[in-house]
């Protein structure tokens, strides 16, 4: 799971209503995808290329568990996305339908937008190709990535169901 | 365990868990709303194509809408309608209430169980002593409708205790905003957070319900009051079989605990762009607005309206504001007409508009132009939510929106009447 791209930087609290409009959610995704974050940089859905990879602050993807943000993020083509720390839910989405995140403490203060940046998600590490400065963190819960590996939850149900009809995954 | 662990130990059939374990938990209650619903149900039938194991579980609420305004929202509905009748499952249709006011209201929600929505709102109802947490649409039409179950991380705890005696004319909605601001939004990712302290512990159920309610924005998993008296007193009022799991911490202290003092607080208000950007109402006073609501999770409730109609007595609403009430549900419009609010606050020029979740979203109310300006006991002000990014919305206590109503400008309750420190309101 390694992604190199253009970092499209982005702030704090960016709620899932700024990724997804309201009045965009029951539109075909050819058409939400063209709208995704234009609020806050009408480059982005025009401009992104496949494996890009947004970097955010605190608290990314803030609020609404819908997982349509995280499906309209992944439809951009973007490789992954990075924060500081991401809003519950978002999180939890990004895996389930098979967006690679990664969380780094910091994060923001290490890129600038327009950077070339390098990412293994499987593995923690973040480069700033431009720059030269790296980070490496714990990756995510062995389960989540699997669930990433499988291309999110309902294909790991499917493939797996004893998992939901037995009584634990992983103690710790 | 504390309350949360003890929940997620029974329903993943465990003698103990600990947090960071990943737990795979049978779920009680799956509730969704006529949006949430939509798309969960779109992603069931395209993607999992199996039968609901449990529908007498799986609850669905219209309630953005409380009637279609365009053909393509009529075809959500009726496609959401054939959806539920098909599967079998609880539906609560147009005009019903808000869907976590109506959960509670019709019994299906009980302390001690798992509860899962795709609403933000969803860990509301640890107000109950449930262990309620907002899930997405994936895991819903993954597992929960086909398994009934749902994977959990068990989350580390941190209790919140609040004490003091607030300044007259605040309600619990200024302190449960301000805590959102104090502690920052965001800054409580993947807690469980448990809502104590003398002030929580004296509040009626219904005030304390705006406590887990903000647990969302504080970035937490779930939030709950620990069970008590009011919890059972209120739980046994409650239509339905009578429950037999009322939990309880039986040890595992919260591992942290975070200590606020109210004393003398007065009213808050939660300014654009974000919910944590909170102010004491004097900051903000004169900002017109041409909007003033009660609605949304946060607000409509009888409370609520009570505050307004004490704010309204011999006032009229200012020409150069509409002032819309949204009963949180069937029930409180019953109780406010009972109560003798209904023709008061009608007759001051406020409008009554069907038990829903108001202008949430802007579903089917609550669009604003450019410029625009509105103050509600909503639970969001993001741009763009309603109407045009370039609109504000301002989120307050019923007082707050209904003074502001009546002069025409973001108001301090307490310059309007003194009398608003009544039953249920404190």
């Amino acid at each position: 799971m390694r992604f190199e791209g253009r970092c499209w930087k982005f702030g704090d609290n960016i709620p899932t209503d700024r990724l997804v409009k309201s009045r965009y959610v029951f539109e075909p995704m050819e058409e939400i995808v063209k709208h995704v974050l234009e609020d806050l940089n009408p480059a982005f859905p025009v401009e992104v290329r496949p494996g890009d990879v947004v970097v955010a602050g605190r608290h990314f993807g803030q609020s609404s568990g819908r997982a349509i943000a995280t499906k309209a993020l992944r439809a951009t083509g973007i490789g992954c996305v990075v924060a500081g720390t991401f809003a519950r839910t978002f999180y939890r989405n990004c895996f389930e339908i098979g967006l690679p995140a990664l969380e780094i403490e910091g994060i923001a203060d290490l890129v600038s937008d327009g950077d070339q940046v390098g990412v293994d998600v499987a593995r923690g590490t973040f480069t700033n190709l431009t720059t030269g400065v790296t980070r490496t963190v714990p990756p995510a819960d062995p389960f989540l990535l699997e669930m990433l590996q499988e291309g999110g939850l309902i294909k790991l149900a499917a493939r797996r169901p004893e998992l939901f009809g037995s009584e634990a995954v992983r103690s710790s | 365990m504390n309350l949360v662990e003890k929940i997620l130990a029974r329903a993943g059939g465990r003698a103990s868990v600990e947090p960071g374990d990943i737990v795979v938990a049978d779920v009680d209650r799956l509730i969704m709303h006529d949006l949430s619903g939509y798309l969960t149900a779109k992603v069931f039938e395209d993607e999992v194509k199996l039968p609901i194991r449990h529908p007498e579980r799986v609850v669905m609420v219209f309630d953005h809408h409380f009637a279609p305004a365009t053909e393509r929202q009529a075809a959500v509905l009726k496609s959401n309608r054939e959806w539920a009748r098909r599967h079998g499952i609880h539906l609560f249709d147009c005009g019903s209430g808000n869907i976590h006011n109506v959960a509670v209201r019709r019994g299906l929600i009980r302390p001690g169980m798992i509860v899962v929505g795709s609403d933000s709102h969803t860990p509301v109802h640890g107000v109950l002593g449930a262990l309620a947490v907002a899930l997405g649409n994936d895991s819903h039409a993954g597992t929960v409708l086909p398994y009934g179950k749902a994977w959990f991380k068990v989350p580390h705890t941190v209790r919140i205790e609040l004490d003091g005696v607030v300044a007259p004319g605040t309600s619990p909605r200024d302190v449960a905003l301000w805590l959102v601001g104090q502690m920052g939004e965001g800054s409580m990712i993947y807690a469980a957070l448990e809502f104590a302290g003398p002030y929580v512990k004296a509040l009626p159920f219904w005030d304390r319900w705006l406590f887990p309610l903000a647990t969302v924005d504080l970035g937490a998993k779930c939030g709950y009051v620990e069970p008590d008296e009011v919890t059972e007193a209120f739980a046994a009022g409650l239509p339905g079989a009578p429950y037999d799991r009322m939990e309880r911490s039986d040890g595992g202290e919260a591992a942290t605990v975070r200590r606020y003092d109210v004393g003398g607080l007065g009213p808050q208000v939660a300014c654009p762009p974000t919910v944590g950007n909170v102010k004491p109402v004097e900051a903000v006073a004169g900002i017109p607005v041409q909007w003033a609501e009660l609605g949304g999770h946060g607000g409509g409730r009888l409370e609520d309206i009570r505050l307004a109609a004490a704010v309204l007595r011999d006032r009229k609403v200012h020409p150069d504001v509409r002032f819309n009430i949204v009963p949180a549900s069937r029930e409180v419009f019953a109780e406010a007409e009972r109560s003798g609010l209904v023709l008061p606050l009608h007759e001051a020029g406020a409008t009554w508009f069907p038990p829903s979740t108001g202008s949430n979203q802007a579903a089917n109310m609550g669009a604003m132009a450019a410029g625009e300006a509105m103050i509600s006991t909503h639970a969001r002000n993001f741009p763009g939510r309603n109407g045009s990014s370039e609109a504000q919305m301002y989120l307050a206590s019923a007082a707050s929106v209904a003074a502001s109503a009546v002069t025409g400008h973001i108001t301090d309750p307490r310059e309007i009447t003194a009398d608003l420190d009544r039953p249920g309101s404190r």
